[in-house]
């Protein structure tokens, strides 16, 4: 997919055969593009005798060359059934599951005329800050909401919340036991989410990547949602928890620039009590909700360690993985004083 | 053998060239983004080789004066695979005391091996340095 030379005739016959009746199909430029870490991303402009149109592709590496493996149908699935429920992505237009017309499975969206949430933060001050945060609530809201029969049957169901949220705390340590070396933090962390759980709230999808550079916004002030290759179904506040979490690394925060308003935003959309979520219980999902997200870094970084890849994508991630120890030890010890749920130990 | 210039005064000057030389050269893309990484990766590795075995024999004698003797971390060799499989077992020592003062509610045990943790983390982070995650958004 990244072979400029190649890509324009290949996705000039992949569109004719998806639209039988464009005529003189054209692809007048073809890019690479940056901003994701897990897969290839490519920027077509596409011209035929009735219209012009501009792409976005997002496909699989190589297998050696991939960060993290994550399933292409099951994300055009997702992005499918979010854009039927009004949930504000890329629209999806084509996929190719078996990478044989596109070189790679990949998906073939509407390049979105957003611009990047990162960088409208950095050029922008609180007021504008403030209006986003509220944004982020309803953005987070709108898919948190769709209901759980309107999802791929393909997402696992977990059984209830008491049954997913162990299996997740639980996840720490399997991921501890797993890697190369022996990480005691992730031991001290499974123990302490387990002695602080907080109250329950209906499962539903979570996104998995729910961070700033995989949100665009549009000219109303609307977030646009992108990257779901990682969404499943789980506890909502992961999500928030996630968001706040990369926010420590790539600021601004903005659920913690008013951390009860942005709570209070967010429980009045989706109906939920202030104790099921407040600012502690926000940062108690800030360390839950990356566990999915820490054991794939970690993972890529055993694999190198063990001489299975030599991608400079898994050393970089290990960072991520370090700045997260950081956070969550200051965020364990600031709970611990002023506790989610009454701790055991 | 040559000591000097040290190898963490030879990375951070390959650091600086890379900053300064070759990444202004590089179009946007995906080469540039290459180079910030290797430009951040380069610098952990610079405090590491500096520090890294001084720092992994401090923390394992902070770990046993709270756990207690733990003899697979102990060991004469300064090549690192030694001193890094010492490093494991008493992790894991650590690791394990943390789920057992957690198994028996003891808060102030868990508070010592916090502690432990804490001092882990604050060598983390002078190898991280400030991260930047270059490439995102």
């Amino acid at each position: 997919m990244h072979n400029i030379d190649e890509m324009p005739a290949r996705l000039a016959a992949f569109l004719a055969g998806e639209e039988p009746d464009w005529r003189d199909i054209r692809v007048t430029s073809y890019e690479v593009m940056t901003g994701g870490y897990s897969r290839l991303l490519a920027k077509a402009h596409v011209r035929h005798a009735d219209g012009e149109r501009v792409f976005v592709l997002r496909g699989d590496p190589p297998a050696d060359q991939q960060l993290i493996h994550t399933d292409r149908a099951q994300e055009w699935d997702v992005l499918s059934a979010m854009h039927a429920n009004g949930v504000r992505v890329s629209a999806p237009r084509y996929f190719d599951p078996t990478g044989e017309r596109l070189g790679t499975r990949a998906l073939v969206l509407d390049f979105c005329e957003a611009a990047s949430l990162l960088p409208y933060l950095a050029s922008t001050g609180d007021d504008e800050h403030h209006e986003a945060a509220g944004r982020l609530a309803e953005a987070a809201a709108a898919f948190h909401r769709v209901p759980l029969d309107h999802l791929p049957a393909s997402l696992p169901r977990p059984a209830s919340w008491d049954a997913y949220i162990g299996a997740r705390i639980h996840e720490w340590k399997a991921t501890s036991l797993a890697h190369v070396e022996s990480l005691p933090i992730l031991r001290f962390v499974a123990a302490w989410l387990d002695a602080h759980r907080p109250p329950p709230v209906p499962l539903s999808l979570i996104h998995g990547d729910f961070q700033s550079a995989n949100l665009m916004r549009d000219a109303d002030g609307t977030l646009v949602i992108l990257d779901w290759e990682l969404a499943q179904i789980g506890d909502p506040r992961e999500d928030l928890g996630y968001f706040k979490a990369v926010a420590q690394a790539a600021p601004p925060d903005l659920t913690g620039l008013d951390a009860e308003a942005f709570c209070a935003r967010y429980r009045e959309l989706t109906g939920f009590t202030e104790e099921q979520l407040n600012p502690p219980v926000l940062a108690y999902f800030l360390i839950l909700g990356v566990v999915g997200t820490v054991r794939q870094l970690l993972e890529g970084g055993a694999s190198f360690a063990r001489g299975d890849n030599r991608l400079l994508g898994s050393l970089f991630s290990m960072s991520s993985v370090q700045f997260g120890q950081m956070m969550w030890l200051q965020a364990t010890r600031q709970l611990d004083q002023a506790p989610v749920a009454a701790p055991e130990a | 053998m040559l000591t000097r210039p040290t190898t963490e005064q030879i990375l951070r000057g390959i650091v600086d060239d890379l900053n300064a030389t070759v990444a202004p050269a590089l179009p946007d893309g995906p080469a540039k983004v290459a180079a910030g990484m290797m430009a951040q990766l380069l610098l952990g590795c610079a405090v590491r080789a500096a520090h890294e075995i001084a720092w992994i024999h401090e923390e394992i004698a902070a770990i046993e004066s709270v756990v207690g003797a733990v003899p697979e971390a102990h060991g004469d060799s300064l090549h690192l695979d030694d001193v890094v499989r010492r490093y494991h077992a008493a992790s894991e020592a650590l690791a394990e005391a943390i789920d057992a003062a957690y198994g028996a509610g003891d808060s102030g045990r868990v508070e010592t091996l916090r502690l432990l943790l804490e001092a882990r983390n604050a060598h983390e982070m002078q190898i991280v340095g400030a991260l930047d995650l270059v490439g995102r958004g």
